[in-house]
């Protein structure tokens, strides 16, 4: 009831094209949701609409297509000449959520037809740019880590040169554009994140960019619904490999499936070291990660305010990288200094009372995870891990989660928290095959298990979240 | 199936808004997050008028600057005896709520002072904390020391007075509080909080904070300021067997621990997010032995005042001597005192529900004693017997 209640609310409309918008547009992620939701009224629960040009073009559709559909009803009522417009007229009145909704679609559809066209001239437009542009354009491609890798390049580069790249998490096609458009032309470094949803992707993305260097971050089972398989997600991320010499790519030797990939020439990375440069003495704690970097002619202590062992080889990757653009050491040394945990990605925050909580809310791939989890298992103190697990790994759903439990159980962790949902249930079988020697609490929702912390810990305590599900999944 | 609790805070009283912040953090805050309950929030308005409505569950509701406003706009509720206590909402929509427990989070009068215990005792219905004559005694700062130095343990020298005596005889009052030695504290006996309190070093001084302190209160204690001063305060959770969380040491910015010390600083030591944040070490760094004899005194102190649930004791120590001096005892401290219980190892999630079953363990156990008998006496009424 309250769903069909709910689906007559005028905030329908709102909802409809958020979810829209949330399921970047796909029409078969947003129907899945859209047979989910029980209450029209709140589906922005982490997220707010965003009134893109696309989604107010839809947010009009909707409410024309009410106006349309109540104005209809109106002349049937008044107009038809039989006993049955009155019927007529109260289903057209009742079915106005099926009419908006297909009204929204429509618009969409047509959107669509319109936006290749257009993808396709502002692509053209940012390749004939990029292709005058001097600076040095470097190409990051990845199932994961390719906004940290972002970052860290962006840092650490930013010490000697220029350098421009697109924020948050632009890497689609019309996003690039635009930031190509802001270029203003005199910068020394862009850095690019190729986003990846299929097959193709990557090749269109490099194609325009033509990048002079390339860093494969990994590949794992996020977006595997999409790509179905392991191999055609490495295929797809390996596109970037056609477009830049072996020498100037970067692959990190920490993930098995690109590290089997690599060829003659490629540089790989990892917590170990890069190229000529060798890691010692690692390790990393709440406050950050420090390293000694040597080759055979220099040795070089560095601190990153950036959390966990694995972070150690983009930062090496970033200074080889550097070093090889023509970064002096003291700039790369003051680079990596600057590091910092990004907004949601294993950022430490102290509550008032003696509580850290650790935001890794926008980690949601198993390679990602794994690092956490060694992260979380060498620090001391009561340890909560609060997951809702991960989305969209397809047939390895089980396996992945699975191996998550194992994990947690192995690494000793005191609390695990899980959400109900479909996938959690596996994360606790993978504890308890390991014999987990800690607490497995449940709870609804992430903002409930979050309320519930917040009340029961105790000073010294850590709180890890784990990927908190977008709406669409949640 | 969720138990139905209501939390009642705000009232009449000078610690109103300061009620507001502890029903909110950390007694709704973890009764919600527990999931066990269902929450009624029943908020008395500075003039008497109750309202029970679930957007109060959020204290953002209390940040607004209309909110009082809001309240007014909502439907009155009122109170049923029938079978325990119900929430009741009358008019042509009108509902009734039945509550199984009650969470009183009144600071100072009409609250504090018994006078809430007193109304859900006659409900029967459980509720956490002192009970009403732990409540009303603790309230009297002058009782609280006459019962505590009757059961022989150290409190300050003072002496006390009532409005109309003062009034009538306030040379009198004069000659005896000279009889102590300067400096000296002036306090409203009923009031928390240190509202209407002050600290005189002349005769002069005295007089003003004399009538400073009957403003606020019809009955004023003068004792010896304790100097060198060491303020320690304890809370303790129990019934039967009192537990003690950690001997806390307020970090006074003014010569004595007034309102905005303890509510408005904006220090960072005590933490907690409740209405004392920052203004304490804790634990006190005060050594073993002394701490000791305070949290041993302590629980005599609530033991001797017949407390249950919850209560702050809080000590006057002499620096120098270490000679240790019960000041007074709260029996809702602000915010439950949770940054220091967090500091014993004690969440607030276990904290509150932990109260919430203390209250039903002493309501139990309430349930064997028998408050009536049987007697003939109302058919004796107007007999010979009774005319004699």
């Amino acid at each position: 009831m309250t769903r069909w209640l709910s689906r007559r609310h005028p905030r329908y409309i709102r909802s409809i094209v958020y979810m829209l918008q949330a399921s970047e547009y796909s029409i078969r992620d947003f129907f899945r949701w859209h047979e989910r939701v029980e209450d029209f009224r709140h589906v922005e629960k982490r997220k707010r609409l965003d009134f893109t040009l696309k989604a107010t073009l839809l947010y009009v559709s909707g409410w024309l297509a009410t106006f349309f559909a109540l104005a209809a009803a109106v002349l049937v009522f008044l107009n038809v000449g039989t006993p049955w417009n009155y019927v007529l007229s109260a289903l057209i009145v009742l079915e106005i959520p099926l009419i908006v909704l297909l009204g929204v679609l429509v618009v969409l559809t047509a959107l669509r037809f319109i936006q290749v066209p257009i993808e396709w001239f502002a692509m053209e437009q940012a390749r004939r740019r990029l292709t005058v542009h001097k600076g040095i354009k470097i190409a990051i491609a990845g199932s994961f880590g390719k906004t940290s890798t972002r970052e860290i390049l962006r840092a650490v580069l930013s010490e000697g040169k220029k350098v421009a790249a697109p924020s948050g998490s632009h890497n689609t096609p019309l996003a690039i554009a635009a930031f190509v458009r802001s270029l203003k032309g005199d910068e020394d470094v862009l850095i690019f994140e190729l986003g990846e949803y299929y097959p193709g992707d990557v090749r269109k993305l490099a194609r325009t960019i033509r990048p002079d260097w390339g860093i494969i971050t990994g590949v794992n089972e996020a977006h595997l619904e999409k790509f179905k398989s392991l191999q055609v997600t490495t295929d797809t991320i390996f596109e970037l490999a056609e477009f830049v010499d072996p020498t100037q790519l970067y692959i990190n030797g920490e993930n098995e499936l690109a590290r089997n990939r690599r060829k003659h020439g490629n540089v790989l990375y990892s917590r170990e070291g890069a190229s000529t440069w060798q890691v010692s003495g690692l390790t990393s704690d709440l406050t950050g990660t420090r390293f000694t970097l040597s080759n055979d002619v220099s040795t070089f202590n560095v601190k990153s305010r950036l959390l966990g062992l694995h972070m150690a080889g983009p930062l090496v990757a970033a200074a080889d990288i550097g070093l090889r653009l023509g970064l002096t050491v003291a700039e790369f040394e003051r680079g990596i200094g600057k590091t910092k945990p990004f907004a949601h990605r294993l950022e430490p925050r102290q509550w008032e009372d003696g509580v850290t909580f650790l935001d890794d809310s926008y980690n949601g791939n198993p390679d990602g995870v794994r690092a956490v989890i060694e992260f979380l298992a060498s620090l001391s103190g009561r340890r909560f891990y609060t997951t809702p697990g991960l989305v969209e790994t397809g047939a390895r759903i089980k396996e992945v989660h699975e191996a998550i439990g194992t994990e947690l159980a192995k690494a000793g962790i005191e609390k695990v928290v899980l959400i109900k949902n479909s996938v959690t249930p596996h994360i606790e079988a993978g504890l308890k095959n390991t014999a987990c020697k800690g607490e497995i609490l449940w709870y609804d929702d992430m903002p409930s298990a979050l309320s519930a912390l917040r009340a029961s810990s105790l000073p010294g305590d850590i709180i890890l979240v784990q990927n908190d599900w977008p709406d669409q999944y949640a | 199936m969720a138990k139905t609790i209501a939390v009642i805070f705000g009232g009449k009283s000078a610690e109103h808004d300061v009620s507001i912040i502890t029903a909110h953090i950390p007694i709704i805050d973890s009764l919600l997050a527990s999931g066990q309950f269902d929450v009624w929030p029943v908020y008395i308005a500075k003039g008497g008028s109750w309202y029970a409505d679930k957007v109060m569950n959020d204290l953002a509701f209390f940040k607004q600057p209309d909110w009082e406003e809001k309240v007014a706009r909502m439907k009155k509720v009122g109170l049923l005896f029938d079978s325990g206590l119900k929430l009741s909402w009358g008019g042509m929509f009108g509902k009734t709520v039945s509550i199984d427990i009650v969470f009183p989070s009144m600071h100072g009068t009409y609250g504090e002072d018994g006078s809430l215990m007193g109304l859900l005792r006659m409900a029967g219905v459980p509720f956490v904390g002192c009970d009403i004559f732990a409540s009303a005694v603790a309230m009297d700062k002058v009782l609280t020391k006459q019962v505590v130095a009757a059961e022989g343990m150290p409190v300050a020298p003072y002496v006390w007075f009532t409005k109309s005596e003062w009034e009538k005889n306030r040379a009198a009052i004069l000659a005896r509080a000279k009889m102590l030695s300067m400096p000296l504290f002036v306090k409203p006996v009923h009031l928390g909080s240190s509202i209407g309190m002050a600290k005189v070093k002349s005769e002069k001084e005295l007089e003003n904070a004399i009538e400073v302190a009957l403003h606020y209160d019809d009955k004023v204690l003068v004792e010896n300021a304790i100097e060198p001063l060491l303020e320690i305060t304890l809370p303790i959770m129990g019934n039967d067997k009192p537990r003690t969380a950690q001997c806390e040491r307020p970090l006074n910015k003014t010569e004595f621990f007034d309102f905005k010390d303890k509510y408005l600083s904006e220090g960072k030591k005590g933490g907690g997010g409740g209405a004392n944040v920052g203004y304490s070490e804790v634990p006190a760094k005060i050594g073993d032995e002394l701490t000791t004899k305070i949290k041993e005194m302590g629980k005599r102190v609530y033991k001797t005042l017949g407390c249950a649930g919850l209560a702050r004791v809080d000590f006057l120590v002499k620096d120098d001597t270490k000679e240790i001096f019960v000041n007074e005892v709260n029996t809702l401290p602000g915010s439950l005192y949770h940054h220091n219980w967090k500091k014993a190892g004690v969440s607030n999630m276990e904290l509150v529900l932990g109260l919430v079953r203390l209250a039903e363990e002493r309501f139990g156990n309430e349930k064997g004693t028998s408050y009536t008998f049987q007697s003939d006496i109302l058919r004796k009424v107007g007999g010979p017997k009774a005319q004699e």
